[in-house]
């Protein structure tokens, strides 16, 4: 019961937040303004990828990192202390509610926006719509490498408010640190993982039909790249080198991001995310209120 | 004796540069009503905080009802009803909404969440106000908000940090009388510097300064450490009948009288004499003068000097507060039973 509690009440409080409103609004006129001034030019791939451009580069990652910094810093911390954690409720059951809320205004907020846009861009008769058609699991596949990239930013937006008590810090650090995120990629030959990139591949995933994604991913895990992936992904997470033995990033030289692979992406994002949840746990178990 | 609070050389020093609370060792037997005394800084509001699991001791343990303190013990929490200082809230809930989200923080089934929060709204007299978001309220308001809040649960144990603070003399009135009802059925610790509150309210105290614990007994142990040497006599009259009645009075042994505010004059007793007889020699001067007597009365609250005096001897240990010895016995003697 408590952990459904802080979650109805973190939500409404989001709900009411002024951020998220306003980001609403914002994402909705943007939306809008994309739409129509790419209907007639645009085909439909590029017309969703360029609609999701915002939540993954600029400039809604901005609020959604922001959007996980608040719940534990600041003057929150007093209220949460008199009002909720002096109550018989555990300092995990309120962090996993409180995320939990975040993470849902926040994909709430993308698919409130974005699923009718997309609807309306794939199934109106458009001029440019002809010959590029996208596929339900193109669709749900971008969504949903876009909610698992909205889901790390919360999360590392989390953790930040954690370890620095200043939101302010904690947003500044954020912004340094995520800021230059292509540079640090590109060094550790990860560059498959940036938001530019997996923007840049979301054309060809929209394109992508089911069956076809399904034979070559297990093609792709019989070859073991994708745990060659994630073994150089936590290599790069420890300061380590990526192992010699890494091929360099072919789709990433060819353009055409046909090797894009789905479950690389949800690892690469998954596994921080879950690292972020961890850390932000084992520092706010430590704090004193 | 059973304990509802008890701590042992408790200490919480924040990043290695603040002493808060200096090895405290409590004990707040079940029943009482316990008031923590202490001047601003003294490390009342942090002992608190340790019981809820809220802060970490850097040393020593807290314990409620014989369960250990700490941030995941829910189980203490649950038993203990805490109203802190000037309670932050959340502004954009109503109080039934607050109140629900409580009740359900501490999983309160709602077959009695529902009638126990509308009841406890009409006691602390928000009825009224059930339509209003928090943000709205006045001082007082939030504070009877905050004392329904803390005993939903119906805790056994109720922790108010500074009830009265910034409350109108009706609003305290009310908390002090609640208090007084409330401690008939469970244990109730009040930590507050207002003197007044805690003799009107409670049985046993203690007495932190400076993070340490200098004196915790019952409300009379407490004013039998009292010396009450010196107490005034209001008079109706003249100056000049004043004027001669401290001129005799001084010729008495035992006596030293001296005009101390309008028509007032403060008698000292010297030490070695009875009071009682220097009271008795000083009422009969009083009644062959030509003055009434309105009053006899203290020059201070008798809390307040015992307070104070506990504060001054303290103050005047100096080194010898050190008290190196009984922690290392007690540690050597740990040590001997693991060998």
């Amino acid at each position: 019961m408590p952990l459904q509690a802080i979650y109805t009440y973190e939500l409404s409080g989001l709900w009411k937040s002024w951020l998220i409103r306003a980001w609403l609004i914002a994402t909705m006129l943007l939306t809008f303004l994309i739409v129509t001034s790419n209907w007639a030019a645009t085909p439909t791939a590029p017309l969703v990828a360029m609609l999701l451009f915002p939540y993954l580069v600029f400039p809604w990652f901005l609020v959604v990192l922001l959007l996980g910094l608040n719940p534990v810093t600041g003057s929150r911390l007093e209220a949460l202390s008199d009002g909720i954690l002096s109550r018989p409720v555990t300092r995990l059951e309120y962090l996993l509610a409180s995320w939990a809320a975040r993470v849902t205004a926040a994909l709430a907020v993308l698919f409130v926006v974005i699923v009718p846009a997309v609807l309306m861009v794939s199934l109106a008769d458009r001029p440019a719509s002809a010959d590029d058609p996208v596929t339900l699991y193109g669709v749900i596949a971008s969504l949903a490498v876009v909610a698992i990239v909205m889901t790390f930013l919360v999360s590392i937006g989390f953790f930040a408010g954690t370890a620095f008590r200043s939101s302010m810090f904690a947003a500044a650090a954020l912004i340094l640190i995520w800021m230059p995120v292509n540079i640090v990629l590109h060094t550790f030959s990860l560059e498959e993982f940036s938001p530019i990139s997996l923007n840049q591949s979301l054309p060809t995933l929209l394109r992508t039909p089911w069956n076809e994604d399904e034979t070559s991913t297990a093609v792709r895990i019989a070859g073991g790249e994708d745990l060659q992936a994630a073994a150089d992904f936590f290599s790069a997470m420890t300061g380590g080198r990526p192992a010699s033995t890494k091929r360099e990033p072919e789709f990433y030289q060819q353009g055409n991001y046909e090797d894009f692979s789905l479950a690389r992406v949800f690892m690469g994002y998954g596994f921080p995310t879950l690292a972020a949840l961890v850390c932000t746990t084992a520092l706010f178990y430590r704090h004193d209120l | 004796m059973e304990l509802a609070i008890q701590t042992e050389h408790l200490t919480k020093i924040y990043g290695v540069r603040v002493i808060a609370v200096n090895d405290m060792t409590l004990r707040v037997p079940t029943g009482a009503v316990y008031g923590l005394l202490g001047p601003n800084g003294a490390g009342k509001t942090t002992t608190l905080r340790v019981l809820l699991g809220l802060q970490r001791p850097s040393a020593g343990f807290a314990k409620v009802f014989g369960h250990p303190c700490g941030p995941n013990a829910t189980n203490v929490r649950a038993m203990i009803g805490y109203l802190p200082t000037h309670p932050v809230l959340p502004g954009h809930l109503c109080p039934i909404e607050y109140l629900e989200l409580l009740g359900k923080l501490c999983r309160i089934p709602r077959q009695i969440r529902k009638p126990r929060l509308t009841s406890l709204l009409r006691a602390v007299g928000l009825l009224s106000a059930t339509d209003r978001r928090i943000q709205t309220f006045s001082t007082g308001m939030r504070t009877r908000l905050g004392i329904a809040a803390s005993l939903l649960a119906d805790p056994p144990l109720l922790i108010w940090d500074e009830p009265t603070a910034g409350l109108d003399p009706a609003a305290r009135r009310f908390t002090l009388d609640l208090i007084r009802d409330l401690a008939k059925s469970r244990t109730v610790m009040v930590a507050t510097h207002i003197l007044s509150d805690i003799d009107q309210t409670c049985d046993h105290v203690g007495v932190m300064h400076e993070g340490r614990m200098i004196f915790s007994g019952s409300m009379h142990e407490m004013k039998q450490r009292l010396r009450r040497d010196d107490f005034c006599l209001e008079l109706d009259g003249d100056c000049e009948d004043i004027r001669q009645l401290a001129e005799r009075a001084s010729q008495v042994h035992g006596i030293e009288i001296m005009p101390h505010e309008q028509n007032t004059v403060l008698v000292k007793v010297t030490e070695g004499c009875s009071r009682a007889g220097v009271i008795a020699e000083v009422l009969r001067l009083v009644d062959q003068s030509n003055l009434t007597l309105q009053g006899i009365r203290s020059t201070q609250n008798e809390t307040e000097f015992a307070y104070l005096q506990l504060l001054q001897q303290d103050s005047d240990h100096g080194f010898r507060r050190f008290d190196l010895q009984s922690p290392l016995q007690e540690h050597a003697a740990a040590s001997d039973l693991h060998v």
